[in-house]
């Protein structure tokens, strides 16, 4: 008889915890709670806990609140991405590569003008030149007598005599 | 003429983004939530979420098609962002979840903890189909049909997941 009656039991189980979910009890059911004193004991129990899960459940996903200026920062995130969307990309690209060609201009044209000189103008030159064999009046009181002498003083290794002088092979018979 | 026109265009497009955002932001965030157990990345998530729609405001003016839109992304970012960091285990306390200006009862807040935390793990355990359906069902605001855009599912399908889910549930939670 107890063996029938768990058997039973087993079988209820499932109708059961359907029926707290739903809150639907069947007749068969409610037949069947109303001569079992253990199936009406677990009917009550698990009442009790889907109370529980019910108020727990929400807490799962509602437990916390975004921060009070959550909607300002996704607003400021929004507007600062838009901002950059506006700039186009080859524009941006197009700016970069303008500004890297020119300062490499400038960085080669100021080696070049350090390595070589700048070209003189012909008419400087002729000027310079002048300047530099230009020679004042005054200068001829500057002359002394034996600057004419020293100018045809004859450097070292260099005869002034008008002699022919012999080689040592013409010196020997 | 055309700069005028184009920013009013512009204006017109934050208010209508920015009420957007006041409808939506409490149920993006506890999708996100849900999913994640941990506020500061349930926060990223929304946000997030809200940046990809907004460069889809466009096409997503129309307040039903742009709460459905918000859900789905919000719940596949949060998805994303588990699968991240399953290592890292901490979760918020519902202690940080208690707002500051609350009062709250040291021991029933403390059981309470433990039993949510139990729970968060019992969940974790379900079926992924079921756990799927539960996570989004229990987000205020989100109905069987709301659940079924986002998990790309008959509403009915929802509605059987989800009692299955919460069955399984009801037995694990003695």
């Amino acid at each position: 008889m107890k063996d029938a009656m768990k058997n039973d039991c087993t079988k209820w189980h499932d109708p059961l915890v359907d029926a707290v979910l739903t809150g639907t009890v069947s007749a068969g059911l409610q037949a069947h709670l109303s001569a079992c004193a253990v199936c009406t004991e677990q009917f009550l129990a698990f009442q009790a806990r889907r109370e529980r899960l019910d108020a727990m459940l929400p807490l799962v996903a509602q437990g916390a609140e975004p921060s009070p200026d959550f909607r300002a920062r996704v607003l400021a995130a929004a507007e600062a991405s838009s901002q950059a969307k506006r700039t186009p990309p080859w524009l941006a690209w197009g700016l970069a590569g303008g500004t890297a060609l020119l300062v490499a201009a400038l960085i080669t044209s100021f080696a070049l003008r350090s390595r070589t000189s700048p070209p003189v103008p012909q008419a400087e030159l002729a000027t310079a030149q002048k300047l530099a064999q230009w020679r004042a009046p005054s200068d001829i009181f500057l002359e002394t007598p034996g600057r004419e002498l020293l100018r045809s003083t004859p450097k070292l290794g260099v005869s002034y005599l008008p002699v022919a002088t012999k080689t040592d092979k013409e010196k020997r018979p | 003429m055309d700069n005028l026109m184009a920013r009013s265009d512009a204006e017109e497009r934050s208010a209508g983004f920015a009420a957007r955002v006041a409808e939506n932001q409490r149920r993006v965030f506890h999708i996100a939530y849900g999913v994640l157990g941990n506020w500061a990345d349930a926060e990223e998530v929304a946000q997030e979420a809200f940046l990809h729609a907004y460069r889809k405001f466009p096409s997503l003016r129309e307040a039903e098609k742009f709460r459905a839109w918000v859900n789905r992304i919000a719940f596949r970012l949060a998805l994303n962002r588990q699968r991240g960091i399953r290592r890292r285990l901490v979760r918020d306390d519902t202690w940080h979840a208690a707002g500051p200006g609350d009062t709250v009862d040291g021991s029933t807040h403390a059981e309470q903890c433990v039993l949510l935390d139990r729970l968060r793990n019992e969940i974790e355990g379900l079926p992924e189909k079921l756990r799927r359906v539960l996570q989004l069902s229990i987000v205020e605001d989100m109905d069987a049909s709301d659940v079924a855009l986002v998990l790309d599912i008959p509403a009915g399908t929802v509605r059987s997941r989800l009692h299955a889910a919460r069955k399984l549930l009801l037995e694990a939670m003695k």
